[in-house]
């Protein structure tokens, strides 16, 4: 018998909940044992050794088998097993410069969907005593200059000035991130040219195309075989090149670090499918609190979709390598590669939230596209509380708040994310997860555009303490796509200290084994469009191995079909009217599978429509809730 | 609770709190008091600091210097001093004017209008005199940032620069100890600490007048923006309560862009919110503490949200060591004691939590809590 434990702590250190986990080698696969979570400031051995507590109480033997010692001292275990870990990237602040309005807007919006807090400023708007102002502000972390890969009459007049001033911050603040995108990397010469005494910084060209994907031409990255696909036969510029670097992951594929999940012993992984593609190196930034160096960058456009080869440069720069968001984008990649099904992720957490999808590129395809956004605007209550946010979590309330009690109870929640998670608290809770998810969702149009996924995976805290089916209407309610799919809850947290796994196949080896762990099923749901409102609209009849029942179906509702986790069951439904549904048709047949919420059939409009008052508005997403929570009186 | 102990019993205290469960462990901690915390007060373009990294500072003393009506200055080109030493980005910068002067001209470097700069001169008008910061340099021409109206930033506190930089800011290591607050508006600034008889925990407004100038003045559970609005008016120099709203947030913000946009301006002032911004009471231990330092000099900083106090020598209250408070929810703000753990409760909504039993003030009968909703205090 291995003298080395079977057995290691999974963590998630987020900004407001340390979420742990034991996962043990027994029966031959790796398992879930048990999990917990607490807000961060808890002491993390104590959380540990609950858990190991936990286990001995319920199985002592498995907890020696796992640990291999006998009668296991819970105590010497927390210190000795292997941790495998992901944190939460704090947000920081770039400020974003440009010569014109039109050009600032864009490299903002790429900025945002790399996960930063932004301001910016535009010279043709503001005077350089202002954009100055952003750029010397004590809590900005990063300075992005940017204009297009051939300047227009507008912005390139203003752009020596911006260099300068640009510059003359770099040397005033040694710690500055600067990134030059697009064509103000002519301005480079700027950090070269200041007097004797200066400090001339590093120049990093980070936009070259890595050679290594060209010895493998099996080896695409699926955005490569996506843009391949798309764009065939198009001319390749310098700047294509450069959007043809994967545009998701790679940059924290390379830099996570050795998990120490190598501690455990896990099997050998299998050798690599033919097919397989290897990673490629990623284009890669430096995750310093110190930047002795200017990165030169791809323009605001470059990259499939426009901006993800900046993204991912500026998304570098930003997170750590075991960053918790870009783990769960690689765990959701390796499942999509894994399950062969389309997946999406969305998170949401208090320093931001994430919205990720991987899919096949094909039936049987090994290659994989995959897309995703990390966003500090995402998260539920945003260090910049805006009014339009604090207006957005009203249009989702169901309770009546006056703007400026409701922007206290959000600060508040800010710095107390744990408090009052019952109740009215836990409705508000749900209000601001929503209307974090809707923002999400409007900065991802590359992903809404794409059909229901197989899975949708909803993670972070905020959905911790909710019950499963209100985490499946909140589901619904914002990702209305007409399909069917399955609903499921990263409720151990998992996936993010998986995605830390630097090794592919071996986080696909683990992922195989804990698949079933990790997914917490919250059931499917069912989602025609084209209903027709004022009549029924057909019937559906379910039948499974223990459930059958016949529903009206009626327009603008949604209904809870009683399916328990692990069942499945044949949904017909037989439309009067053609509907979509994933085709278009009036009679279909699909596989649905039970979760703790049950199977949810969808009929309300895509969009939702809701009515403009406020008060009726709220009414109507309680008759809803309501519906799902019926615990929300108690 | 007696306000008996020393700062330099906190370990003692720490200790005692040990005999309770372990449970009572998982209950987010609220340090009481900080030691030596480190304070930032910031500049902006235009601005430039008096002090330098190493030096120590006093109360009162002129740290920073602030030019009011800074705007975007075309400097032109500036000759480089036969003998200008150079190391502008050291760390340490004697303040020293004929050594600025020799200092060959840099980003952030102090400037001084000549007699060709001292903006547009009509005839009869006497010129201009403008001073600031330089902010960059392009085809050999010089802008800054500079204006003719400069106001001198006090040092609000005693302590140790750490780092100072124009137009960056001035980050200084604060003697003695501190209250950690949650959210603060308005000015850092010092005062005599004054605390009135509250009713029901709240502060009257009739309570605020000319007799408390000088005063930084304890408000009870929440300040009004009528009463922040009086407090300058009678000179007062900041307000501590349980909790600042947004609100109020905004009509300071307001009102010192007001001061700042008039000619003679008034002594800083500084609101200081310890719980966050829903109301609720000052915590007992912390006002038991604040009672036992009245009529002491204490200081507001905004950079963290800090009430300095200077010294280190500070009258602490007896706590029990199973004493817990509410922070959120229907009993935000009571306090009491912790009985037992309760497990994972279900709460209002279907809500599952780990919980506590906690027997409130005088009540007779436990009230369950979510161990999320309560602190506990160290200091």
């Amino acid at each position: 018998m291995s003298r080395q434990p079977r057995a290691f702590f999974a963590l998630d250190f987020g900004s407001a909940t340390t979420s742990a986990a034991l996962v043990g080698h027994a029966g031959g696969r790796w398992r879930l044992l048990a999990h917990s979570a607490a807000p961060s400031t808890t002491d993390l051995d104590a959380l540990l050794f609950g858990i190991l507590d936990r286990v001995e109480h319920a199985d002592s033997e498995l907890l020696e088998f796992v640990s291999a010692r006998e009668r296991p001292n819970t105590a010497a275990l927390v210190a000795d097993l292997a941790r495998l870990e992901s944190r939460s990237t704090p947000p920081r602040r770039i400020a974003v410069l440009a010569g014109s309005k039109r050009q600032r807007r864009r490299l903002e919006e790429v900025a945002a969907r790399a996960g930063w807090l932004v301001v910016g400023g535009s010279a043709d708007v503001s005077d350089p005593l202002e954009l100055s102002r952003l750029v010397l502000a004590w809590d900005t972390h990063a300075v992005l200059l940017g204009a297009d890969s051939t300047p227009g009459g507008d912005e390139k007049r203003h752009l020596p000035m911006l260099g300068a001033l640009v510059a003359a911050a770099a040397r005033r603040r040694p710690e500055l991130a600067v990134v030059l995108a697009g064509g103000a990397a002519i301005q480079e010469s700027d950090f070269h040219g200041a007097g004797e005494h200066d400090r001339i910084p590093e120049v990093v060209k980070v936009v070259e195309p890595v050679a290594e994907t060209a010895a493998e031409p099996e080896g695409d990255t699926g955005e490569e075989a996506a843009a391949d696909a798309a764009a065939e036969g198009a001319a390749k510029d310098a700047d294509a090149a450069v959007g043809d670097q994967p545009a998701d992951i790679a940059t924290a594929d390379a830099a996570a670090p050795a998990a120490p999940v190598d501690a455990a012993p896990a099997p050998e992984p299998p050798p690599a499918p033919a097919q397989e593609r290897e990673f490629t190196a990623p284009i890669e930034a430096p995750p310093t609190d110190r930047h002795d160096s200017v990165l030169l960058a791809p323009d605001a456009e470059s990259g499939q979709p426009a901006g993800s080869a900046l993204q991912q440069v500026l998304e570098g720069l930003r997170a750590r390598s075991d960053d918790t968001r870009l783990g769960i984008a690689r765990s959701v990649r390796s499942l999509a590669l894994l399950l062969d099904k389309s997946i999406e992720a969305i998170e949401v957490g208090i320093d931001g939230g994430l919205r990720c999808r991987a899919e096949p590129f094909g039936p049987g395809h090994r290659n994989i596209v995959s897309s995703h956004v990390t966003m500090a605007g995402g998260s539920f209550t945003p260090e910049d509380l805006t009014d339009e946010i604090i207006d957005a979590v009203l249009s989702w309330s169901t309770i009546a708040f006056d703007r400026y009690r409701l922007s206290d109870r959000l600060r508040d929640l800010r710095s107390s994310p744990w408090g009052e998670a019952d109740g009215e608290g836990a409705l508000l809770r749900l209000a601001a997860a929503k209307a974090a998810v809707e923002r999400l969702v409007a900065a991802t149009p590359e992903i809404s555009a794409r059909e229901m996924p197989d899975i949708l995976i909803a993670a972070g805290g905020v959905w911790s303490s909710t019950p499963p089916s209100v985490v499946a209407l909140a589901m619904a309610d914002l990702v209305r796509r007409p399909g069917v799919g399955r609903l499921a809850c990263d409720q151990a947290r998992l996936l993010g200290p998986l995605g830390a796994i630097a090794d592919e196949d071996e986080r696909r080896k683990m992922l195989k084994d804990l698949v079933g762990d990790v997914l917490l099923p919250l059931g499917s749901l069912v989602l025609p469009a084209g209903i027709r409102q004022g009549r029924s609209a057909g019937r559906m009849r379910v039948t499974g191995d223990t459930a059958n029942s016949d529903i009206d179906l009626q327009p603008g509702g949604i209904w809870a079909v009683e399916l328990q986790p692990g069942q499945t069951a044949t949904a017909d439904m037989e439309f009067k009217d053609a509907v979509r549904l994933g085709a278009r048709g009036r009679r279909f047949s699909v596989e649905v599978s039970g979760g703790l919420g049950g199977l949810f059939v969808d009929l309300r409009d895509i969009p939702l429509r809701l009515p403009d008052r406020a008060d009726q508005k709220r009414a109507t997403w309680e008759s809803w809730q309501r519906a799902m929570w019926t615990e929300i009186d108690e | 609770m007696s306000p008996r102990k020393r700062a330099g019993a906190s370990t003692e205290a720490r200790a005692e709190a040990r005999f309770v469960q372990p449970e009572f462990a998982r209950v987010p901690a609220r340090r009481i008091l900080v030691v030596s915390p480190t304070v930032q007060i910031r500049l902006g373009p235009g601005d430039r600091a008096l002090v330098s990294a190493g030096q120590k500072v006093n109360p009162g003393m002129p740290i920073a210097e602030r030019t009011c009506d800074a705007e975007f200055i075309d400097v032109g080109r500036l000759n480089r001093p036969a003998n200008g030493s150079g190391h502008e980005n050291g760390p340490a910068r004697p303040i020293d004017p004929g050594q600025e002067r020799r200092r060959p001209p840099q980003p952030g470097k102090w400037w001084v209008g000549g007699d060709d700069r001292r903006g547009k001169t009509a005839r009869r008008e006497t010129p201009r005199r403008v001073a600031g910061t330089l902010l960059y340099e392009m085809d050999g021409r010089w802008t800054a940032a500079a204006g003719d109206r400069h106001e001198k930033v006090e040092s609000p506190t005693s302590g140790v620069v750490v780092e100072a930089e124009n137009c960056i800011g001035i980050t200084m290591k604060v003697n003695g100890v501190a209250i950690p607050a949650a959210v603060a508006g308005g000015q850092p600034t010092r005062g005599y600490l004054d605390v009135p008889r509250l009713v029901d925990g709240e502060l009257r407004d009739t309570t605020l007048d000319v007799g408390r100038s000088g005063a930084i003045v304890v408000a009870g559970g929440r300040v009004s923006a009528e009463m922040l609005t009086r407090a300058r008016a009678m000179s007062i120099r900041g307000m501590v309560a349980g909790s600042l709203g947004q609100a109020e947030l905004r009509d300071l913000a307001a009102s010192e862009a007001r001061q700042r946009a008039g000619l003679h301006t008034t002594p800083p002032f500084g609101a200081l919110g310890l719980d966050g911004h829903q109301r609720r009471p000052i915590a007992s231990p912390i006002l038991a503490l604040l009672a036992a330092l009245a009529g002491r000099e204490v200081a507001i900083l905004i950079d963290p949200p800090l009430l300095v106090l200077d010294v280190v020598d500070v009258p602490l209250p007896e706590l029990p060591p199973d004493w817990v408070r509410v922070r959120n929810g229907v009993h935000a703000g009571r306090e009491g004691r912790w009985l037992s753990s309760a497990g994972l409760h279900r709460f209002r909504a279907g809500i599952h939590l780990e919980a506590a039993n906690i027997r409130l003030g005088d009540d007779l009968q436990p009230t369950v809590i979510a161990l999320a909703d309560l602190e506990r205090f160290i200091l």
